[in-house]
Parts: structure tokens; C-alpha cells; sequence
């Protein structure tokens, strides 16, 4: 009996894909541009952009923040700034610090792994001929 | 008054309605901070980068959107610390939409609270309908348990009496009980759940890989 093939992904599904993964990655990224000292959040955005190519709605960063705060990764305080209004730092804390070093470990892990897997994917193609 | 400033300002109120009137179920003190954050971020990055409020507001993605995010969270983080039926139902409704598991839970709990309810419901109605009422059996097997119109024929009859009011209603507690729990857990330990309910959603579409040229 004939096996009917799946059809192929729908148009979208790279993008969906890719998008899973960047916002996989960013709640690491946030933690880990606190690991020198406190920040607010536009401090925490453009150090993103600067650091990675994480594109990301600004707004995105503020729930994940309010999450991992609750999850007592991270403190914050208001502080007072020339601005004319108050800035909200964020800080690592002691637990954040210990998860970061764990999801660290765990990302090289990952992408070691991975990196061997599609290498062959990425060489020319006249060589798979 | 400066008229660039006006429509500013304007702009910023707009965008801070919008969210407020977004954030819902969130406690109300947090809800505050919540808005003097993204209102801090919205003049500092005007300040920065020089931009106008609506290019500042259009980088935050939309109000909706925002508010979204922060409700999926503060619902599922509530609910696992919950007792109400209904706050664990509504967190298990939405995750219900995200996925398999998340589809399994909800027809779970939608199961354990209809199933603990009707327990709840024939404990009260024994006394109105005894021989209607509880737990109907012949020749020592269970025939049937709950509210039965009409009564069945003999020699099926009702066995439990009026202890069948303490004992559905234990029945009822350890079934609301365990869904409870059960909910509970796996909104607490189900961190896969919470990243998809973050909603990442990229400030501007990447861009469709070009086909090559034939």
C-alpha cells in the first residue's frame, strides 16, 4: 500500500521556528546582561542588540523580567536618576546567578552537539555529489 | 505649549490606556509598576535615541500584545498557587490552546470538577429523593451509582442508605482534591508551558528567504 506523503510545511514554519528559538535564548540572554551588575531595561535591550542579534519587540523584555523576578532570579529596585524620574534596576540574585551558570553549561552543551550534527549540511554542495 | 510635545504626550497616554485597560486580572499595585516601568522606558528611549513617542511605541509592539504577555504569566504563576476552580480552569483553558499537554490537563480538570460535582450534586439530593438516590446494586454487584429516573426494577435496589451522603461526599473531596493538586503541579513544574505562553514576538517580520533564481 502506497504511503500517502505529508504534505510539506506550512510558509510559515521557518520563521515560527526561528522565532521559538530566539525567544528560547532570551530569557538566558537577560539574565546574562546582568551578569556584570545592575541594569534597567532599556540598559538590558540595548545591550542585547549590541551583543547579539536578538531582534525582539522592545516590549518582550518587561514580562519576561516581571517572571524572573517572581521566580526570585532577579531583584529590583527604583532608583532615582537625572532623567527626572525613577529608573527600575535589575540584579541578579544569588539563585539567578547559580541557574545562569547552569543554562550556560547546558547551552554549550546543546549547540556542540548540534554544530557536529548540520556541519555536513553546510559544506558545498558539489561535495555530496 | 510646544505642539510636538502635546501630540507626544498624547501618543504615550494613548499607548498606556490601551495597556492598562489590557492588564486585567493583574493585582492592582502591580499593575502600576507595570506601567511606570514601560512609561520610564518610553522617555528614556525618546531621550536616547532622540525619536518621537510613536517611533519609540511602535519598537515596544503593541499594547495588546504586551499586556498578554504579562496576563499569560501572572495567570499561570497565580493559578498554580490557587485553590479556585475557576482561576485553575481559566490558566488550563489557555494553555489548553498551546498544545498537546497543555489539551490533556484541561480535559483533565474539565473531567475531576464535573466528576467531583456530580458527587457533590446526588450527596444533596439523597435527601429529597432517597429512593432515587445512591448506590443501586443486585446480587452483590454494582449496578449503577447516582440519581436514577425511574427507579430501577427488582431485584436492583438501593444499597448505601443515608451513609451514601458522607460517603459521595468524601468521594466528591478526594476527586476535587486530587484534580486540584494535580493542576497545581503542573502549572508549578511545567517550565516549557511558561516559555510558550511568553509569546515572542519580533519587532519586525524577518524577511522571506529569497528563492534562488532559475
Amino acid at each position: 500500500m502506497a504511503i500517502k506523503r505529508s504534505p510539506g510545511p506550512p510558509a510559515d514554519q521557518p520563521d515560527r521556528w526561528e522565532a521559538q528559538l530566539r525567544k528560547g535564548a532570551l530569557e538566558m540572554a537577560t539574565l546574562a546582561s546582568l551578569w556584570r551588575g545592575r541594569l534597567y531595561g532599556l540598559e538590558i535591550i540595548r545591550f542585547l542588540e549590541a551583543q547579539s542579534r536578538l531582534v525582539l519587540a522592545e516590549g518582550t523584555i518587561y514580562p519576561i523580567l516581571s517572571r524572573l523576578k517572581d521566580e526570585a532570579l532577579l531583584t529590583s529596585e527604583w532608583v532615582e536618576a537625572d532623567a527626572g524620574h525613577p529608573r527600575k534596576y535589575y540584579a541578579l540574585t544569588n539563585d539567578g546567578r547559580d541557574r545562569l551558570r547552569l543554562m550556560a553549561a547546558a547551552w554549550v552543551d546543546f549547540s556542540s552537539g548540534l554544530d557536529q550534527l548540520i556541519q555536513p549540511i553546510l559544506q558545498p554542495e558539489e561535495v555530496l555529489q | 505649549m510646544n505642539p510636538t510635545f502635546t501630540s507626544d504626550q498624547q501618543q504615550i497616554e494613548q499607548f498606556l490606556t490601551a495597556l492598562r485597560a489590557n492588564l486585567g486580572p493583574i493585582a492592582l499595585p502591580e499593575r502600576g509598576e507595570i506601567l511606570r516601568e514601560i512609561e520610564a522606558h518610553i522617555h528614556d528611549s525618546m531621550e536616547l535615541t532622540g525619536q518621537s513617542a510613536s517611533a519609540v511605541i511602535a519598537k515596544l509592539g503593541s499594547p495588546q500584545q504586551l499586556a498578554a504577555d504579562y496576563r499569560d504569566g501572572a495567570l499561570v504563576r497565580a493559578a498554580s498557587y490557587s485553590f479556585s476552580p475557576m482561576l485553575l480552569l481559566r490558566a488550563t483553558l489557555r494553555i489548553a490552546t498551546k498544545g498537546l499537554s497543555g489539551f490533556i490537563v484541561f480535559l483533565f480538570a474539565l473531567i475531576g470538577y464535573l466528576t467531583g460535582i456530580s458527587f457533590l450534586i446526588t450527596a444533596f439530593l439523597k435527601p429529597f429523593f432517597p429512593d432515587h438516590t445512591g448506590v443501586f446494586a443486585a446480587h452483590h454487584r454494582i449496578y449503577d451509582i447516582g440519581i436514577l429516573f425511574p427507579i430501577p426494577a427488582p431485584p436492583i435496589h438501593e444499597v448505601a442508605g443515608f451513609w451514601f451522603i458522607p460517603a459521595s461526599l468524601a468521594v466528591a473531596s478526594a476527586i476535587l482534591i486530587l484534580t486540584t493538586v494535580v493542576i497545581r503541579q503542573f502549572l508549578r513544574l511545567s517550565t516549557t508551558v511558561q516559555q510558550k505562553l511568553d509569546g515572542y514576538h519580533p519587532a519586525f517580520p524577518t524577511p522571506q528567504p529569497s528563492s534562488p533564481s532559475r
